[in-house]
């Protein structure tokens, strides 16, 4: 036979595979969780406790009745110690079922504290391979028990409050128009873009294009929001001297996206409507960008494209897009 | 394709372990200019690039590119990470060039982004 | 396999001047849109694929003695980049194909 070896991490774990990236993303959450919820948040209300000198037959009832495996042992509102199912199972093999709780239990129970994370309660659970622990107050008085069952509840019940958390948020922006009344409502998004700033470029027609979906607009349409916005955007931060301002506007049946700056100003616009043609750096083109391709794709992207500038003025550019009904299935 | 297949082919090293790489693959793009990725990539793509800058995620964001590639293992700064950790893009950084990738990958059944309709 | 071969087999259309192409044996495959990192990887001999279409990549194909250009999805060099491509002796082959498309079957035809 082989010598004896150290466990192999399948043995170990009893997984036939590493930890996939989902799981370890759901960990993540519910490690965050853990931490979050406090052990008060996930109790159950009412506590069922015994008195020292009660009777095990008592303790026995109060088990059967609330259907649980253990019982806090408390002496004037004082814990004393914790009567399991196995404590009694102990008594009735000796023929003891008649004497007082305090001769079986164990004493000086290990409890943890109500305003303590979960992560505490699981903590001792593992080292322990305890099943169920006393909750104590501030005031080390006893108000409630732990077990591992709350903890996957209360878990549980966290998560699912994540999800409808998001729900309710679309759901709020996606009805923001119906309760507004006007005769027009136009919902209006302007960013401030900085000339030369590649290490943010792209954050604002992100934003948009998060806006957008948000809101309830098909993800297709947001996709070409984003785009046009991008190309946009990227143009304020390679070819203007002060940057720009970005607006998005969203009216009833239409999406208008600008950009204008205060120059340089473009000197023959047919020019630079031209595939291919472009003024950007070395420097630009490395990063990926300057191809000379923005405006081109922007007007492939768009219903509507229209450019105007004064030479040594500015530059204003306008994309609008149409809405169908099929691309509003929100607000918009 | 999977994304899991996508690791597998471009023998590539995940850098994004938080992200689940549980996703489908409709097409490839192959691209260093981010213009052509906004005009030419479709939804769930993966882009094979040899780019590392923050602006490809960016981009890949605002063209619902799902995974990155990057090709000659070139490892993209913090910030690129970041963000695609935030905008839940997969990133990979793969040993070969880019004209590999694609070869591979086009083998292995993954067609062009414009193989049906241009985007 | 020859250039000839590949430009039937991917029916590239021929920007440049023509010329004996089955006399040219392409050796490989490389694509980038980066003309510093074709400067850099590249191979004498490749074929060059990308959608840049400006002046500046005859002067790289040159200088590196790649086969040929293969320019994608119709970019569409200006006369003057073609006139230029004639003078240095570079091919350019242009195709309406995307660059992932035509890396991919050029691999399939046995360009690794």
């Amino acid at each position: 036979m082989n010598a004896p070896r150290p466990p192999t991490e399948q043995e170990k774990f009893g997984r036939h595979r590493p930890l996939t990236d989902r799981d370890a993303h759901e960990i993540n959450r519910v490690e965050e969780l853990s931490y979050d919820l406090k052990i008060h948040e996930i109790i159950a209300a009412e506590v069922v406790a015994i008195a020292p000198d009660a009777p095990l037959s008592d303790a026995l009832d109060l088990l059967r009745l609330h259907r649980i495996s253990g019982l806090p042992v408390v002496d004037e509102e004082n814990l004393v110690g914790i009567i399991s199912v196995e404590d009694i199972l102990r008594a009735l093999q000796n023929g003891e079922i008649h004497l007082p709780v305090k001769n079986y239990m164990s004493a000086d129970p290990v409890s943890v504290r109500a305003s303590d994370s979960i992560v505490e309660a699981i903590k001792i659970f593992t080292e322990t391979g305890l099943g169920r622990l006393p909750v104590l107050n501030e005031n080390k008085r006893l108000i409630g028990i732990i077990t591992k069952g709350d903890i996957t509840r209360g878990i549980l019940r966290a998560v699912q409050h994540d999800y409808q958390e998001e729900e309710v948020r679309r759901y709020r922006a996606s009805h923001l128009f119906e309760d507004i009344v006007s005769d027009r409502t136009t919902l209006v998004l302007r960013y401030a873009i900085q000339a030369g700033d590649f290490t943010h470029g792209g954050n604002a027609s992100a934003n948009i294009k998060r806006a957008l979906l948000r809101l309830g607009a098909n993800p297709q349409l947001a996709r070409r929001c984003g785009i046009a916005a991008y190309e946009a955007e990227m143009n304020l931060i390679i070819h203007t001297a002060k940057g720009g301002v970005l607006k998005l506007e969203v009216e009833s049946n239409e999406i208008v996206i600008s950009a204008a700056d205060d120059g340089p100003g473009i000197e023959d616009i047919q020019k630079v409507l031209q595939p291919g043609y472009s003024t950007a750096s070395d420097q630009i083109r490395a990063m990926g960008f300057g191809a000379g391709m923005g405006l081109v794709n922007i007007q492939r992207t768009v219903d509507a494209m229209e450019l105007k500038s004064a030479p040594g003025k500015g530059s204003k550019l306008i994309m609008r897009i149409a809405m169908s009904a099929d691309d509003k299935k929100g607000a918009l | 394709m999977n994304l899991r297949d996508v690791i597998a082919i471009s023998k590539g090293e995940i850098l994004t372990p938080q992200l689940s790489a549980d996703a489908e693959i409709f097409s490839g793009c192959c691209a260093d200019l981010m213009s052509d990725v906004l005009a030419y990539s479709r939804p769930q793509a993966v882009l094979l690039t040899g780019l590392i800058n923050p602006q490809v995620v960016r981009t890949a964001q605002v063209a619902d590119v799902r995974a990155i590639v990057f090709a000659h293992d070139k490892q993209p700064p913090p910030e690129t990470l970041a963000i695609a950790v935030q905008e839940n893009i997969f990133l990979i950084r793969s040993p070969m060039s880019m004209y590999e990738l694609s070869g591979k990958l086009y083998a292995a059944g993954l067609r062009s982004c414009d193989a049906d309709e241009r985007a | 396999m020859n250039l000839q071969h590949v430009i039937d087999a991917l029916q590239l259309s021929v920007l440049t001047e023509a010329r004996d192409f089955s006399a040219i044996s392409p050796s490989g495959g490389y694509a980038s849109d980066l003309l510093s990192c074709v400067m850099a990887g590249t191979k004498k001999g490749a074929l060059w694929i990308t959608l840049q279409a400006h002046m500046n990549i005859v002067a790289v194909a040159a200088l590196t003695e790649v086969a040929a250009i293969v320019i994608t999805e119709n970019a569409q060099p200006e006369s003057a980049v073609i006139a230029k491509a004639d003078e240095q002796n570079v091919i350019l082959l242009s195709t309406p194909k995307t660059s992932y498309e035509i890396c991919g079957a050029l691999w399939e035809i046995g360009f690794r």
